[in-house]
């Protein structure tokens, strides 16, 4: 299994890294603004095609670029019913704080768990390998934050059960 | 060796010098353009520029009439010229508007060879082709519009002072004829065509991937086109001749200038200047002017492979080990610009025989390198890859 | 108060938009046609196979790959050739292969890894395979590569 997590992350990493080729673009749809293009999607031209990269059915990563912004949206692995309890409280408390995050968005795109847009201001105030550097230690923190968050939460099951057992028992 | 200076932390959106190199008109990525005085190795601020309330996107220095002109996002361009100040007497950089009659924002802009008339590309679908009319005071524009479908991302002009290259969104290149009859001579035949009314398509060209044009450029002659698009290739096109495109296996290119009329530098979001030479029976990219030796310690012996000493070595850790090292490592870029290097100008020699040219980039530094100082490329996966 | 009128897309009547089908070229065969070919590259690939051929094999599947709309079947088929091809090569082999491929290929190839990457339902079988493959060609062929892949509007 860990052996393929390698792979997908270079994969990520280099999709991402020809993705992050962002310019200020004025919207030209609407006068003296100056918007994501990729969340606006007012003129086809500037958008390019979606990139999806996958690791198996249940994580995945789509990439939307366009011309001053891309989204990229990540699924996170949900084997069973905890997991996918563990997912949603994470990564809602979160999004909450989005504007402590930078790059992340409020809301995931559909079929995805959490969502982070890019913009051009982005990539122009920090470090461009930085950016893609933050994206893929996120992705490897967070699969390993819900397993840990599921082991402690079984473990703290176990003592309940136990302490409560116990005095039934005596 | 290339000179570096660091002009500031914000990027830098658009350099012009004048015409004896002393000064500078850059826009650091606001509302004001700051003309710099070279002091020794450094460029200190002497003159503020400030009539646009949006962000400058470009500025051109015309050499020889002393004038900047520059455009911003809030669909405006000005003129500046120097002037005493009816006032104190001293000399000031005096703004004159420009009656551009766009809608969206002024993109990008070039003084004409002869500094009588300029170009000015907009997100209107348009370009605003500017000359002075002496009678109110003002530059009047003329407007190209057909055929183009998309914002206009850049200009520039042909030696003749008629025929304008532009690249747009839409992913074309196209030659125009600008030939505005008030102020030009009838121009001389040219490869491009012979009867050149205002507005008159010469040649359009894309690339086969697409991909939006993000720099155009005609050769010291005239006779060619090079642009730069979006899907990491550089296409040399000779009229009724061949289109030789190279694809490189970096980052796209974003601006090019041509040095002679068999070289082309170009640079972009690989944060380091390609160099390509070729002539109309092909083209190939034969290095680059940054030969990677100002980075830091961390770089330097390692250049070649760097892909397997670094990303790799990292994702194994994170693999077997369940370690990161990410957080720690120092990523800094083994070239001299840090981030997208978004324009380059000649800087000196005359046109066919540049012997240095100017880069600005988003990382606010501006760098003057010298042409003939050529190496090899190290690694195909881009500087950007790399840490 | 009916305020569907609000949820008009004005900007779509605006004539200087650009389609998205004029932001390409159009596959001038007819899609019948398309299919065609690709059955017969199908059977063309597989004695390629046999004969161990697996540049050969690759570079027939790659060529004059289907692309636009109307196409969809022949598109299916030319990735699960293309998958069936993948997924036979040893994995020390491809390095080799990809460098005897031409850029035009190795461009379409990349366009077909992404794309297989993306079908809903395959990923599970062929996940590892693609991104070893991915992997390899972004070695090989750059980070231009798939930039290529994501401006390029012909999509496989």
């Amino acid at each position: 299994m860990s052996n393929v997590l390698r792979p997908y992350l270079a994969a990520v990493r280099s999709t991402l890294t020809a993705a992050l080729t962002l310019e200020n673009f004025s919207s030209q749809v609407v006068e003296r603004h100056n918007k994501p293009e990729v969340e606006a999607a007012g003129s086809k031209e500037v958008l390019l095609n979606p990139l999806i990269i996958s690791r198996n059915e249940n994580e995945r990563v789509l990439i939307e670029p366009s011309i001053n912004s891309i989204r990229l949206s990540i699924k996170i692995k949900q084997a069973d019913e905890i997991e996918r309890i563990l997912c949603h409280k994470f990564t809602r408390f979160m999004m909450q704080r989005a504007e402590s995050f930078i790059v992340l968005r409020r809301k995931p795109v559909p079929g995805y768990d959490i969502s982070f847009l890019i913009t051009n201001t982005h990539s122009e105030t920090m470090l461009k390998h930085k950016i893609v550097d933050f994206i893929i230690q996120f992705m490897e923190e967070v699969d390993r934050e819900i397993s840990e968050m599921k082991l402690s939460l079984n473990a703290r099951a176990r003592i309940v059960a136990e302490s409560y057992l116990t005095a039934i028992s005596t | 060796m290339p000179e570096v200076f660091t002009i500031s932390q914000t990027p830098v959106t658009a350099h012009a010098f004048n015409g004896d190199r002393s000064q500078v008109a850059v826009s650091l990525n606001s509302n004001d353009a700051q003309i710099l005085t070279r002091s020794g190795s450094e460029w200190t601020s002497n003159e503020l520029l400030s009539e646009h309330d949006k962000t400058i996107t470009s500025i051109d220095w015309a050499p020889n009439s002393n004038q900047i002109v520059t455009a911003s996002q809030d669909r405006n361009a000005y003129v500046w010229q120097q002037t005493p100040d009816p006032v104190t007497g001293k000399t000031i950089w005096k703004p004159t508007l420009v009656l551009l009659r766009i809608n969206r924002a002024a993109t990008h802009v070039r003084w004409s060879p002869k500094e009588d008339k300029f170009a000015v590309a907009s997100g209107a679908r348009a370009i605003a082709i500017c000359s002075f009319d002496p009678e109110n005071n003002w530059w009047v524009s003329k407007l190209l519009k057909k055929p183009i479908r998309s914002t206009v991302l850049t200009v520039e002009w042909h030696p003749n002072n008629v025929l304008l290259a532009a690249g747009s969104a839409d992913m074309k290149a196209r030659v125009f004829s600008a030939y505005i009859k008030e102020i030009d001579e009838r121009p001389a035949a040219t490869v491009w065509g012979s009867k050149l009314p205002f507005n008159t398509i010469c040649a359009e060209f894309a690339s086969a991937a697409g991909g939006w044009v993000h720099g155009v450029g005609f050769s010291p002659s005239g006779d060619v086109l090079a642009f730069a698009s979006h899907d990491s290739s550089i296409s040399i096109a000779y009229p009724g001749g061949p289109v030789h495109t190279i694809r490189i296996p970096t980052l796209p290119l974003v601006t090019l200038t041509w040095t002679s009329e068999d070289m082309i530098i170009a640079a972009g979001h690989d944060c380091q200047p390609m160099v390509f030479n070729g002539s109309d029976a092909g083209w190939q990219e034969i290095g680059t002017l940054d030969d990677g030796s100002h980075a830091g310690p961390k770089a330097g012996p390692s250049t070649v492979g760097r892909l397997k000493t670094g990303a790799f070595a990292t994702f194994r850790a994170a693999d077997s080990r369940g370690q990161s090292d990410l957080g720690t490592a120092d990523t800094k870029l083994t070239t001299i610009h840090q981030n997208t290097i978004t324009s380059i100008r000649p800087y000196e020699g005359a046109a066919g025989q540049v012997t240095k040219v100017s880069t600005t980039g988003v990382d606010g530094k501006l760098v003057i390198w010298d042409t003939a100082s050529i190496s090899a490329l190290t690694g195909r996966m881009g500087a950007m890859s790399m840490n | 108060m009916d305020g569907a009128f609000r949820k008009i897309d004005i900007d779509a009547f605006d004539e200087d938009v650009l389609q998205e089908s004029e932001l390409y070229e159009a596959d001038s065969r007819d899609p019948a046609q398309v299919l065609e070919e690709v059955k017969a590259r199908q059977t063309s690939v597989r004695s390629y196979l046999a004969k161990n051929d697996v540049p050969g094999a690759l570079t027939a599947i790659l060529e004059n790959a289907p692309y636009g709309p109307n196409v969809e079947d022949a598109k299916t088929i030319s990735l699960q050739t293309l998958l069936t091809i993948l997924n036979s090569t040893k994995s020390t082999e491809i390095p080799n292969v990809l460098k005897a491929l031409s850029m035009d290929s190795q461009d379409t190839l990349m366009k077909y890894l992404y794309k297989g990457m993306a079908m809903s339902g395959w990923a599970d079988s062929n996940a590892s395979v693609l991104l070893s493959w991915h992997e390899k060609l972004t070695e090989i062929a750059g980070t231009g590569c798939i930039v290529r892949t994501m401006t390029d509007r012909r999509t496989v």
